[in-house]
């Protein structure tokens, strides 16, 4: 995060873009796998699965530029300081914990969901059920339905928080980019902020 | 209601098929309950952020 007078570059373009794209997937994914459940019928398969594709894809550029280009150790992290008032990084505990639990979910769902596509099939892996028992399909399928149901919890809570007019400032450092300083102090240590951690 | 779903493999023995979709509407309530625990603790410690600094009534 680098400051620029009042104004501070909170999210890079890439990243804003890594998150906007992450939110139409998981819209996607969410809506056509279980709108059908609710009764909508409609030919969800194709969208699923590309979807789910894209999806796989922004979560390894992700984890690449997080590794190359970022310090994780800001987001990953939890210290002392993370707990008391207005101490948090560049990431709040809050944040941090809503980061855990989106990279459980997706991470849960891609990595079965892909084992999945050889179930189901798709036009550049044959069909092949039978690669593995009916009990371990189930097992995968029932991890693929958990991070499902985390999902929807978490969108509402995710969405929730985003638009409270006191986290504001948030919704509009990932629309923009940038972020005033004064509104990092309520939460933030800037120091800890400036020092990147 | 179901925790999950069941199914059989080629010898009739049961296996699971994957979470009960009963869950669904937990899912959904267990968020929105989140959201107004979070609706109500905002709305009363604001009111005592108010009467600690005798603004409040």
């Amino acid at each position: 995060m680098s400051a620029n007078g009042e104004s501070m570059v909170r999210h890079a373009a890439i990243d804003r873009a890594f998150h906007w794209g992450t939110a139409i997937t998981m819209t996607l994914l969410l809506a056509t796998s279980l709108l059908p459940i609710l009764g909508v019928r409609f030919a969800w398969y194709a969208i699923h699965w590309i979807s789910g594709l894209v999806l796989t894809l922004l979560i390894l550029l992700h984890i690449v530029r997080a590794l190359f280009w970022q310090r994780p150790r800001s987001m990953l992290l939890i210290s002392a300081a993370d707990f008391r008032s207005a101490g948090a990084g560049k990431y709040t505990l809050a944040q941090k914990l809503m980061h855990l639990a989106w990279a459980t979910a997706i991470l849960v769902a891609v990595v079965t969901g892909l084992l999945m596509l050889q179930k189901a099939g798709v036009f550049f892996m044959e069909r092949d059920p039978y690669v593995r028992s009916p009990g371990s399909w189930g097992v995968i399928t029932l991890l693929h339905d958990l991070a499902a149901l985390l999902s929807v919890f978490l969108i509402l809570v995710h969405v929730y928080f985003g638009v409270l007019p006191e986290k504001r400032g948030y919704l509009r450092a990932m629309l923009t980019g940038t972020m005033r300083r004064s509104e990092l102090t309520v939460e933030h240590d800037l120091k800890r902020v400036d020092r990147g951690e | 209601m179901d925790i999950l779903r069941h199914g059989h493999d080629t010898y009739g023995e049961q296996v699971v098929n994957g979470v009960s979709w009963d869950l669904l509407p937990v899912a959904f309530w267990a968020g929105i309950a989140v959201i107004v625990g979070h609706l109500i603790w905002r709305a009363l410690s604001r009111r005592g952020g108010r009467r600690r600094s005798g603004g409040g009534a």
